[in-house]
């Protein structure tokens, strides 16, 4: 009786302390670390239109989806749900919370929809339900089509409210895919949904990149023979090459004001890294070596490129400073480091290491300490990318049989799950900003 | 004693023999000589009809151009390296000096030099790796004689295997330059 009681205030004192830190907008960096007992209840019907399951399934499914992969949170069980998840009143004074209080939940999604000329509204609040008070709530009016759309921008906005960095699920995933037999461009949902091919080059396409401030993308052809740098409207369609240097023109990266593209031009018969303006016109040398320099990616303050050199010999991930061009060498473990990314948080930089053949994805610091293997096992995980909010990565993994699908984790390395479809072999990933 | 008998006998019969033999020779090998040489002249004949066609010499340059190309596009070895290497191995090195030969036999053919290497290492890393090697191989081709100017090159990287296979037997054939001739 006496431990009972003991343990029921440790309990207590905790269930308080962490409603303290929670209605105080607690900074979650590492996700999984630390969740928030979450309640989600069902889409109600609201008025006019009456049930359409659809709508309400379709949405459900992604918002969860989205909640589950940020792994903030720690779900409710739905079959635990009292009377209060079948009403629909969405106004603080309506809900019971003493309910959710009980099944241990801190916080409460709830919502409506209707529908009435083809028009969808879904209206959505997301409650503390320790302190009763609404943190956030949202009417989003769209077609039938949109609710998937609507899930995401929502799923964004709870983590806003709760996190105080909004989600990166509405945004997009491009990416190379060989459904066609060659490898075209194609653009997805963060969840992997509504694949869409952007380029007929009937060639090979490679490594894209969004641009941070405009709806385009760039990427590298051999459409005209030679692979040359292209640039894409994404909405338009309209496209242009960008760098035609003979030689290679590869892995374009925008810098992130979007003025500059970093790239790997070998037009004097090796490949080294320059800065090109946006109407494709050589700004600067950055490398001057006889070594291999490759894969360029750039700091969040624009001022330095992390890129893969084997001028010691193996390829191993290098920084160059873009004002001074002073060159520092990043990694020194493993024998094969390449594609490395820097996190828009500019705290860690990720890249993939092989060994016996195989690449895992690991991350560290730019003064290259603290190095972590965030990926293990079989499957060659490539190319990792960072969502815009620094939260997740995305990579491809050839776990299947060799054919290469792409994949998603949270920047821990937890959560890793595929989200592109089979029969693909797609590859090259690149996060698109919040536009 | 004994000794200089026998050189002295032995000297005599090597005279003895020379003497014959210069007698024998003139008669019975002219002879011999000139019948073997009427039966060839005869068998050669239709060579005097191969002169008159001779006379068309520039149709004939063409041919032999045309048979030098069709040679080189034929002939022209593709050659492998080893991982990550963009060093010619000395394989590779004997297989580029026939390569050469064929190429300068060819004088008017062009080739491009393609670069490949197998799927294992970074896409972007390969691009380069690639153009590494297509880029060895064209030097090489020049210190062997050939006009830098009839050879372009180009990198592939990982984008082409031959073989799709993982094993290493694979890996070594993509690994490789290969040699297109153009038009």
């Amino acid at each position: 009786m006496k431990y009972f009681k003991v343990s029921f205030f440790i309990i207590m004192t905790l269930c308080l302390l962490c409603s303290v830190t929670f209605a105080a907008r607690i900074e979650i960096s590492s996700p999984g670390e630390q969740t928030i007992p979450l309640a989600m209840t069902r889409l109600l019907p609201m008025g006019v239109g009456g049930v359409q399951s659809a709508i309400e399934t379709e949405f459900q499914q992604v918002l969860l989806g989205d909640l589950e992969l940020s792994g903030l949170f720690d779900m409710t069980d739905p079959a635990s749900f009292l009377s209060d998840a079948d009403k629909l009143g969405l106004r603080r004074t309506e809900i019971d919370f003493y309910q959710w209080r009980m099944l241990g939940a801190e916080a409460l999604i709830k919502g409506g929809y209707s529908v009435a000329s083809g028009k969808l509204t879904i209206e959505l609040r997301l409650f503390d339900v320790i302190t009763q008070r609404l943190l956030t709530g949202r009417r989003y009016v769209g077609k039938l089509t949109d609710v998937r759309k609507i899930a995401h921008t929502f799923a964004d906005q709870i983590l806003k409210s709760l996190t105080g960095e909004k989600g990166p699920f509405s945004t997009k995933i491009a990416y190379i895919s060989k459904r066609t037999g060659r490898k075209e461009l194609y653009m997805m949902d963060v969840d992997g949904y509504k694949p869409i091919r952007m380029t007929d080059h009937r060639s090979i396409v490679l490594n894209p990149d969004f641009s941070p401030t405009r709806k385009e993308l760039i990427f590298t052809s051999y459409k005209k023979g030679n692979p040359d740098l292209y640039r894409k409207e994404i909405y338009t369609g309209r496209e242009s090459r960008l760098s035609l240097k003979q030689g290679l023109n590869i892995g374009g990266r925008y810098s992130p004001d979007g003025r500059e593209i970093a790239l790997t031009l070998s037009k004097d018969k090796n490949s080294e890294i320059y800065l090109l303006g946006t109407d494709g016109t050589i700004h600067r040398r950055l490398t001057n070596h006889y070594a291999i320099d490759v894969d360029p990616s750039w700091n969040p303050k624009g001022n330095k490129i992390a890129f893969v050199s084997d001028r010691r010999g193996n390829p191993n991930i290098f920084i160059v400073d873009v004002h001074t061009l002073k060159v520092t060498r990043l990694t020194y473990e493993g024998k094969y480091n390449a594609t490395p990314a820097w996190s828009p948080k500019g705290d860690r930089i990720a890249y993939s290491r092989m060994d016996n053949g195989v690449f895992n994805v690991f991350t560290i610091r730019e003064d290259g300490t603290d190095e972590r293997q965030l990926t293990f096992g079989k499957g060659s995980k490539e190319h990792p990318r960072w969502s815009p909010d620094g939260r997740f990565l995305i990579y491809s993994n050839d776990l299947n049989g060799g054919e290469k699908s792409i994949w998603i984790m949270r920047a821990d390395g937890t959560g890793a799950k595929k989200i592109s479809a089979a029969g693909g072999n797609d590859s090259h990933p690149a996060w698109s900003d919040r536009w | 004693m004994q000794k200089l008998t026998i050189t002295g006998l032995v000297i005599f019969f090597a005279l003895s023999l020379l003497v014959s033999g210069c007698a024998k020779k003139p008669a019975g090998d002219t002879s011999e000589v000139k019948e073997t040489t009427q039966v060839e002249m005869q068998q050669e004949q239709p060579a005097e009809i191969m002169d008159d066609k001779v006379e068309d010499k520039p149709f004939d340059a063409a041919a032999a151009a045309r048979a030098a190309e069709r040679a080189a596009a034929k002939g022209l070895e593709r050659i492998h390296f080893d991982f990550d290497q963009y060093i010619l191995t000395d394989a590779a090195k004997s297989i580029l000096v026939s390569n050469a030969g064929l190429l300068r036999a060819a004088a008017a053919v062009k080739v491009l030099i393609e670069g490949h290497c197998d799927e294992r290492g970074s896409d972007e890393y390969n691009l380069a790796l690639g153009e590494k090697r297509a880029l060895a191989t064209k030097n090489y081709l020049v210190s062997l004689g050939v006009a830098a100017e009839r050879m372009n090159i180009i990198s592939y990287g990982e984008e082409m295997p031959i073989d799709a296979a993982r094993t290493k037997e694979a890996w070594a054939k993509n690994r490789r330059a290969n040699f297109k001739v153009k038009r």
